[in-house]
């Protein structure tokens, strides 16, 4: 089980560390981006299991990062949750074809039995 | 009278309607002439041209009656004694020139009886002339017409009466017209006034101001060929031509325009027919707010608190995030009061986090922008969901949910599920010495309802209205439970949104019924 990797793109070094800590002692691998910009060239190397994405965040938004992913073949299928803070983060996600949506501030709880539940499939 | 007089004597110098003189019978028809002459209400003179001065000669019983002198204070004096002091009369030259013309004429005078008293006097003067067509004698006939003079005096201080008050009104009418005028120039709003061919009648400055235009290219065009046609909108054609006919007034009528020279505009119209009996009819009266500037303010509010509250939301995230994995890491040796301490940090954390959702909801409801997204879905699953995770969160209550409503509605699910989530989380908070929370869906007619049922302290009569505004607490509760208080006022806009109801049905002592109706019948609701 240990030898997924996850990606977390958040440009909030306090949740990066957050989910940083707490995942990594469930056993995954962690990659922790803060600038949305290198989020592509970080999945190219590291090809994770699943990506944890923000929305708003400056120059490349989720929904933008989203996007592009879902129209890339190699990444269209490549599960991806959305966290965000945003009272319309549930609708743009959906829109942007995220697998999962959980409102900031989530639940730990939740968010690692869905993060299990999306990996394992 | 007169008839007597003919019966007994015989005229005879009066035949075939002339007269005629013979010596026997002249004294006779004298005496029956002056007897004629004195039976007239006419005062009667004659005046001899031969003699200076025109003295008067002869008067009959009416003209003493009428001047009040007598004979013999008539006879030798000229007329003009009857003017007494009143000389200066402009009828005197009238007089004096038909006596040097030896001419007719008739003037109306001012004449003073021998006691003073004024008369008015109207005087038809004709002249007698010998063969050779010299002025002989005058003949005066007087009438005294100091009644009609009166009467026709009378008239004309009526009417001067009249005239001035005409005055006044139109004064004060003008005086009105131009309060109410300084009043139109000086709102803040701006106005057009319209006839029924959409020509601009009157604008009022504002208008002038807010759209940087003149009077002189404004007044007496057409409204849809104003500045090169740039008030040729479709949504306002469709107000005067299509809405207003049917409905008068209409109000708040939203209009988005691109001005060329002002940019772009949002207005809010009011318009009016109206109609002044009998002075003009079907005139288009338009009040118009310019309300760009205010929804701006209210677009940058709703921006500066949606970041506001992604912003804070952000660090709890993290704080919430921490104190779950403190609650993980502490080991059970560890004690009550540290545990107990970490929990009350995670609630408030919570109630932080809530605050914050709140303050968002309400300022969006406050300025109308709360946004629906409708969609079709199953209510009755949303609902049990709703429920579900409300009792996986709470260990002291029971929610027991009965009853069918739609697996068919649509509306913002949402909103609706918030409605729902603080029904339930109020019934809980507001009933901690009860085990159970009922909630009931059905369908009523074309409605279906929800009820939310507590068996708590419930509410008192005066304060169930008032708990659906914002800010408003149930007294004795905002001490037990702190909170912002906004939780139903926002729920009751969210259903008024939907086109329904939300209501409460309680009793101190016996708990608390919360019911919500939402129209299952979506198309009529639209055209409602």
């Amino acid at each position: 089980m240990s030898n997924k990797t996850i990606l977390i793109c958040d440009d909030d070094e306090g949740i990066l560390d957050m989910l940083e800590l707490i995942l990594e002692e469930t056993g995954y691998k962690i990659i922790p981006i803060k600038n949305s910009l290198h989020i592509y060239d970080e999945i190219e190397k590291q090809n994770p299991d699943l990506i944890l994405l923000d929305l708003w965040m400056p120059v490349l938004s989720g929904d933008q990062v989203l996007r592009t992913l879902r129209k890339n073949p190699e990444t269209k299928s490549l599960p991806v949750i959305v966290i965000s803070a945003s009272r319309e983060g549930e609708r743009i996600a959906n829109e942007a074809g995220a697998n999962l949506f959980l409102a900031k501030p989530f639940d730990l709880d939740i968010l690692i039995d869905r993060v299990q539940e999306i990996i394992a499939a | 009278m007169f008839g007597e007089i003919l019966n007994n004597y015989t005229l005879d110098s009066l035949k075939n309607g002339e007269f005629t003189l013979s010596e026997n019978s002249i004294k006779q028809d004298l005496s029956l002439l002056i007897q004629a002459l004195d039976s007239s209400i006419s005062g009667i003179i004659l005046t001899d041209n031969q003699q200076p001065d025109n003295p008067i000669i002869y008067c009959n019983k009416a003209f003493e009656f009428i001047t009040g002198y007598k004979r013999h204070e008539i006879i030798g004096h000229n007329c003009r004694f009857l003017q007494k002091e009143d000389r200066g009369q402009k009828e005197r030259s009238i007089l004096r020139k038909a006596v040097e013309d030896g001419a007719e004429c008739v003037v109306e005078m001012r004449n003073y009886q021998k006691n003073g008293t004024l008369f008015w006097n109207e005087l038809y003067m004709s002249p007698i002339k010998d063969e050779q067509g010299n002025v002989c004698y005058f003949i005066g006939v007087q009438n005294d017409i100091t009644r009609r003079k009166k009467a026709e005096q009378e008239l004309l201080h009526q009417q001067n009466i009249m005239e001035s008050q005409i005055q006044e009104r139109t004064k004060s009418l003008k005086e009105s017209e131009d309060y109410l005028s300084s009043i139109v120039q000086t709102v803040r709003e701006s106005l057009v006034v319209l006839n029924p061919e959409f020509e601009v009648l009157s604008v009022n400055d504002h208008f002038l101001k807010t759209f940087k235009v003149s009077r002189e290219e404004t007044e007496g065009k057409l409204l849809y060929e104003l500045g090169n046609g740039q008030w040729d909108i479709g949504k306002l054609k469709e107000l005067l031509e299509n809405i207003l006919p049917t409905n008068n007034p209409v109000e708040e009528f939203e209009v988005e325009h691109d001005f060329p020279h002002i940019g772009k505009k949002l207005m809010l119209l009011n318009a009016h027919r109206i109609e002044l009996e009998g002075q003009y009819k079907d005139r288009i009266l338009i009040a118009i707010e310019d309300i760009t500037d205010r929804r701006e303010i209210e677009r940058r509010k709703d921006d500066f608190l949606s970041i506001a509250s992604h912003e804070l939301k952000t660090p709890l995230t993290t704080i919430k995030g921490y104190i779950q994995v403190m609650q993980r890491l502490l080991p059970d040796s560890v004690g009550d009061k540290l545990k107990e301490i970490l929990n009350k940090t995670g609630i408030y954390v919570e109630r932080l986090n809530s605050l914050i959702a709140e303050l968002l909801d309400m300022s969006k409801i406050q300025t109308g922008n709360i946004e629906l997204h409708k969609e079709t879905f199953d209510f009755d699953k949303a609902i049990h969901e709703a429920v579900e995770n409300m009792q996986a969160a709470t260990k002291t209550h029971h929610i027991i949910i009965r009853g069918h409503a739609t697996n068919n509605y649509t509306g913002d699910e949402s909103h609706i599920i918030q409605v729902i989530n603080n029904l339930l989380s109020n019934a809980i908070k507001y009933a901690p010495d009860s085990e159970e929370v009922q909630v009931y869906l059905s369908r009523v007619s074309n409605f279906l309802k929800v009820s939310v049922s507590d068996k708590g302290m419930g509410i008192k009569i005066e304060e169930q209205k008032k708990i659906f505004d914002r800010f408003y607490r149930v007294g004795e509760i905002q001490q037990r439970f702190p909170g912002m208080g906004i939780g139903l006022y926002v729920c009751d806009q969210i259903i008024k949104n939907h086109g329904g109801t939300l209501w409460v049905e309680s009793e101190p002592g016996n708990g608390s019924t919360f019911s919500f109706t939402l129209p299952l019948d979506e198309g009529r609701f639209n055209e409602q």
